[in-house]
Order: C-alpha cells, then sequence, then structure tokens
C-alpha cells in the first residue's frame, strides 16, 4: 500500500511502539510455554540424575545410580522388551488394518469420505477411559462375547478374556486406529492421481503401481500415523492398567508407580528411559520410510 | 481381482469401524439397563442409572469439576494460542518453523512424562489443587487451538488489518472490529477442541488430582478398578458421549470437522 497515497505516514515511534507490543504479545505464550513446559522437563531431568532421599524430595549428590539400576537389573529389561514387543504389535497391526481401509477411504465421493473422517475423528474426542471401559464391556465376564457364546451353547462357564497382552493390544489398537487411518487417508487423498494413471500408462500392473508409486508417496502419512500411535501406546497408562490388570506393567506403569511411592528420582529416570525409546523408535521409523524423500512434505 | 480386492477393503473397512465405534455403542446401550448387573443385551430399559449418577455426590462432583476445568483451561489456551498465531502468521522460514514446534509439541510429547514433571514442579514451588491442573490442561489443549486459529489466520486476508490500520484504527480495535468477526469460527472452534481434549485427558490428571478436586475420567477409572457398581459408569460415559457429539457438531458447523483431522 504506497503510504503516500492515503497521505499517512507511520510516525517511527508508533512503528517501534508498534513492534514492541506485538513483541511483548508473542513473549506471554513463550514464557507459559518456558515455565509449565520446557522448564519442568529440564527440571525434571535434573532430579533423574541426583540420589534418591528419604525426608526431601530429593538429595543433593549428582549421581548415575537411578539409571545404573534400570540398565542391569533383568526385571527392567523385561519391562521394557515387553513394552517394545506391545508397541511394536499395537502400530504393526494398526499399519496392517489402517492402509486399506484408508484406501477404500480415500477412494470414496468427498460427501462420503467427510462422514467416513467425521466417525474416526469423534472417538478420538471420548476419553480413552470410557473407550476401554466398552473392551470391558465386550470382553468381561458378563461381557457380550461371554454372553453370546454361552447363549449359543459353545461354552458352560465364561471365558477369561481381561486382564492379557492379547485385550491390551487389542484395546490400545483400536483406541489407537483412528489416528492411523486419518494420517493415511489424508496422505493417499492428496496423491495426485496422474502418477498412477502414467504408472499404468506405461504397462506397470495395478500391483507394481502400488508398491513403486502409491505406497512411497503416502510414507509421510504411514510415517506420522505409526510415530503418534507408537508414542501414545507408551504414556497409556489407564489403558494398560484396566485391561492389563494390577499385575501386568509397561514402562509407563512403573514411571506412575514409582512417582505413587514417592520415589522421584527413580519416577525421573525411568520417564526419560520412556522418552529415550520413543525417540529412538521414532527416528527408526523415519530412517526406514524415508517420509523426507516425498516433496513438500517434512 | 481388482473387483476383489475393493470388497476386501470394504469388508476389512467395516470390521475396523466395528472395533473402533462398536465398544462404545454396547456401553452407551448398557447405561439404559434396568437390571441391576452388567448384562448383554439389557433385561430391560430405564433410565435408573442415570439417576443414580445424579445422586452420587462423587460422581456429579467430578463431572461439575471437569466442566469448571475445561471451560477455564480453553479460555486459557485460546487467548494464548491467538496470541500465538496472530505472531506466527506474519513470519516466515526458520522463525515460523520453531514457534509452531514449540507450540504443537504437546500433541506428541508423552503426557505421563509431562505430568510427572509438573507434579514434581508444583511440589517444589509449593502449588498444588486444582490450578495447577487448569495450567496443565492449558498446556494439553493449545496445540489444537494454535493450529485451528492458525489455519484460519492463513485464509483471512491480513491486507484487511493494514487497511484497517492506515484509516487510524489501532491494533486492538483492528484486531476486534475487523479480524474477530471473520475468524472467530476458527476460535471458536480452537475452544471447543481445548474444552474436548481437557474434558477426557488422563494422563495428566492421574498425577494432578486429588481428593475434592478429580476429574469425570479420573473418577470413572477409580471406580472401574474396583468391581461393582459398573452400570453408574455406563450412565457417566453415556453423559460423556452425549456432550461430545453436541460439541462435535458445533464445530462440524463452524469449520468443518475433517478439516481439522487434516491438519
Amino acid at each position: 500500500m504506497p503510504s503516500s497515497l492515503t497521505g499517512f505516514e507511520p510516525a517511527p515511534l508508533g512503528d517501534f511502539l508498534r513492534r514492541a507490543s506485538s513483541y511483548a504479545l508473542i513473549a506471554t505464550p513463550i514464557l507459559f510455554f518456558i515455565v509449565f513446559f520446557l522448564g519442568p522437563l529440564l527440571y525434571l531431568f535434573v532430579v533423574s540424575l541426583l540420589e534418591p532421599s528419604k525426608t526431601e524430595l530429593y538429595g543433593t549428590r549428582l549421581t548415575l545410580e537411578n539409571y545404573e539400576r534400570i540398565l542391569v537389573d533383568d526385571f527392567y529389561h523385561r519391562i521394557v522388551t515387553r513394552t517394545l514387543l506391545v508397541g511394536s504389535l499395537v502400530t504393526g497391526t494398526a499399519l496392517l488394518i489402517a492402509y486399506p481401509v484408508a484406501m477404500a477411504i480415500a477412494r470414496m465421493s468427498p460427501r462420503w469420505r467427510i462422514l467416513a473422517m467425521i466417525a474416526l475423528m469423534f472417538p478420538l474426542m471420548l476419553s480413552n477411559v470410557v473407550r476401554a471401559y466398552g473392551w470391558i464391556a465386550v470382553l468381561g465376564r458378563q461381557g457380550v462375547v461371554n454372553s453370546v457364546l454361552i447363549g449359543v451353547g459353545a461354552i458352560d462357564t465364561p471365558l477369561a478374556m481381561l486382564y492379557s497382552i492379547e485385550t491390551v493390544v487389542i484395546g490400545l489398537m483400536t483406541i489407537l486406529l483412528p489416528y492411523m487411518i486419518i494420517s493415511i487417508a489424508n496422505a493417499l487423498t492428496s496423491i495426485d492421481r496422474a502418477y498412477s494413471e502414467a504408472a499404468q500408462s506405461l504397462g506397470a500392473n495395478p500391483w507394481r503401481t502400488f508398491i513403486h508409486v502409491t505406497l512411497p508417496l503416502s510414507s509421510p502419512g504411514v510415517a506420522a500415523g505409526m510415530q503418534i500411535v507408537f508414542f501414545l501406546t507408551l504414556s497409556a497408562y489407564v489403558t494398560i492398567a484396566l485391561l492389563g490388570g494390577p499385575r501386568f506393567s509397561l514402562l509407563v506403569s512403573l514411571v506412575y508407580r514409582s512417582a505413587m511411592a514417592f520415589q522421584w528420582t527413580q519416577a525421573a529416570a525411568l520417564a526419560f528411559v520412556l522418552l529415550t525409546v520413543a525417540l529412538c523408535v521414532g527416528t527408526l521409523i523415519v530412517l526406514v520410510l524415508r517420509p523426507g524423500r516425498v516433496q513438500g512434505r517434512g | 481381482m481388482n473387483r476383489l480386492g475393493h470388497i476386501l477393503q470394504i469388508g476389512l473397512a467395516g470390521l475396523a469401524y466395528l472395533l473402533i465405534l462398536g465398544p462404545t455403542i454396547v456401553v452407551v446401550i448398557v447405561s439404559f439397563s434396568a437390571g441391576e448387573t452388567f448384562a448383554f443385551p439389557p433385561p430391560g430399559l430405564s433410565l435408573r442409572w442415570f439417576v443414580e449418577f445424579f445422586a452420587a455426590d462423587n460422581m456429579t462432583g467430578a463431572f461439575l469439576f471437569s466442566l469448571r476445568v475445561g471451560a477455564t483451561a480453553a479460555i486459557a489456551a485460546t487467548v494464548l494460542a491467538t496470541l500465538a498465531a496472530r505472531f506466527v502468521v506474519r513470519q516466515r522460514g526458520a522463525t515460523s518453523g520453531a514457534l509452531q514446534s514449540l507450540f504443537t509439541a504437546p500433541l506428541v510429547f508423552p503426557a505421563i512424562i509431562l505430568g510427572l514433571a509438573l507434579l514434581l514442579f508444583y511440589r517444589t514451588i509449593n502449588v498444588g489443587g486444582p490450578a495447577g491442573l487448569v495450567l496443565a490442561h492449558v498446556l494439553i489443549g493449545m496445540p489444537y487451538a494454535f493450529r485451528l486459529v492458525l489455519a484460519s489466520l492463513q485464509s483471512f486476508n491480513l491486507t484487511l488489518e493494514e487497511a484497517a490500520q492506515s484509516l487510524g484504527a489501532g491494533p486492538i480495535r483492528t484486531f476486534f472490529l475487523v479480524t474477530l468477526p471473520i475468524i472467530w469460527p476458527g476460535i471458536l472452534s480452537g475452544g471447543l477442541f481445548a474444552f474436548i481434549v481437557s474434558f477426557g485427558e488422563l494422563n495428566v490428571a492421574l498425577f494432578l488430582t486429588g481428593p475434592g478436586y478429580t476429574t469425570l475420567p479420573i473418577e470413572i477409572f477409580g471406580y472401574l478398578q474396583f468391581p461393582g457398581r459398573q452400570l453408574i459408569i455406563a450412565a457417566a460415559s453415556t453423559m460423556q458421549v452425549a456432550l461430545i457429539i453436541v460439541l462435535a457438531l458445533t464445530i462440524e458447523r463452524l469449520v468443518g470437522l475433517a478439516r481439522v483431522g487434516r491438519s
């Protein structure tokens, strides 16, 4: 806008004030994030490096023993292995189911696609405790599956299906499945149809077109979906506790229990082990799928 | 061959939707049961478990507390998100990227670690009670509000603001008289989303709730760990489903839910 035409010349002082007020306005959310997000996380990391104390929240001496205990103890090894196993099973089965479903959604007319997406968004807005309760209602002793099986005379006494690793995997997988489907479906709908048409006109059959064109182009959505499902599995304490029972533990259960037992330094170290697992698996997913190859996407 | 593939895909999609939505539908049906204990299908229909829900002080207390926390956190998150998005939309390149990563970081960060970090932080500075939970929920809800407000500002023509200012309006008048009337659906949806996130949130609330200030999801979790009286939880769950349906329909009207899922 040529200011000479409007006769409006911003005074240098007004300009300075405007810029200063714009920085003052952005400073509020940044400060909030420093005080309540970055600061507490840094503080938690420091606590994980301090010796435990019986009277205070933590001792004063710097030490690595909180981490050493996790590294040498077989108990912790089993928990980390089981956490990785559950995380991989949940992410893997979610991917296997989500990809074909996302392809079906991507082919729908825009009207139906919106409806399909809303039906996936809605359960994500519900509390996970409600959705985990749904699985208790389906698989519990008086649940739907047992009622049906007893009703048709297949069994006499109810099957005990809750409190097993399978139930935890099924529960977490179905609770998180919408994230994976939405992520892949968005990636698939944004692929230009001209690519696969070009491949087919050059003689590639549908299968080859899928492997060499569609699949690589959808990798940003696949990578993002896998990361979010894996990360949310790591944090899902309530779902794991309800479907796995009081004696089923993953890393997150140990973090929570140590904190409730006031073992702050141990809880802090376990939290950073969990974060390390998340970062390693997240990086691995990016390295294998290389979503950065697809132009214009992260 | 291709045809068979499509039929398989449709079948699998049906199965996926059943697995995703089925269990919640069972809970909603069972909450209208007339029976004493859990049974599917219910022996008869009644509203007795909703009556019990409203008669149980801890349940209604947790429900009202969740509403208050959600509303307070949503308003604060939306104000912060609008301040942040107004600045970010005018930046390019590295600054914009860095600030967007910062403000959306709580979205992917394992919330259980955040809950632990905040609990320890509050204990050290001797803050506690409902305020600590609200502040944590502001943080958790902010990424959603930020994305929605940013998206609506990105499709807003910034020259309109320049025009208002060149005609002599100050920045505050410009925002309330020009920008807000155009982008309000994005801001309101952002606030509703922040409310929804707070209302169902578990991982941070596990650490930051306590006697006298428990949210509804944590109260439900407490009930579920011990057997018995499970039908009152079905009623509590149905209350939540109903509330979320109303809010989701409102967001759909304002900006379109499918668009939210894309960002």
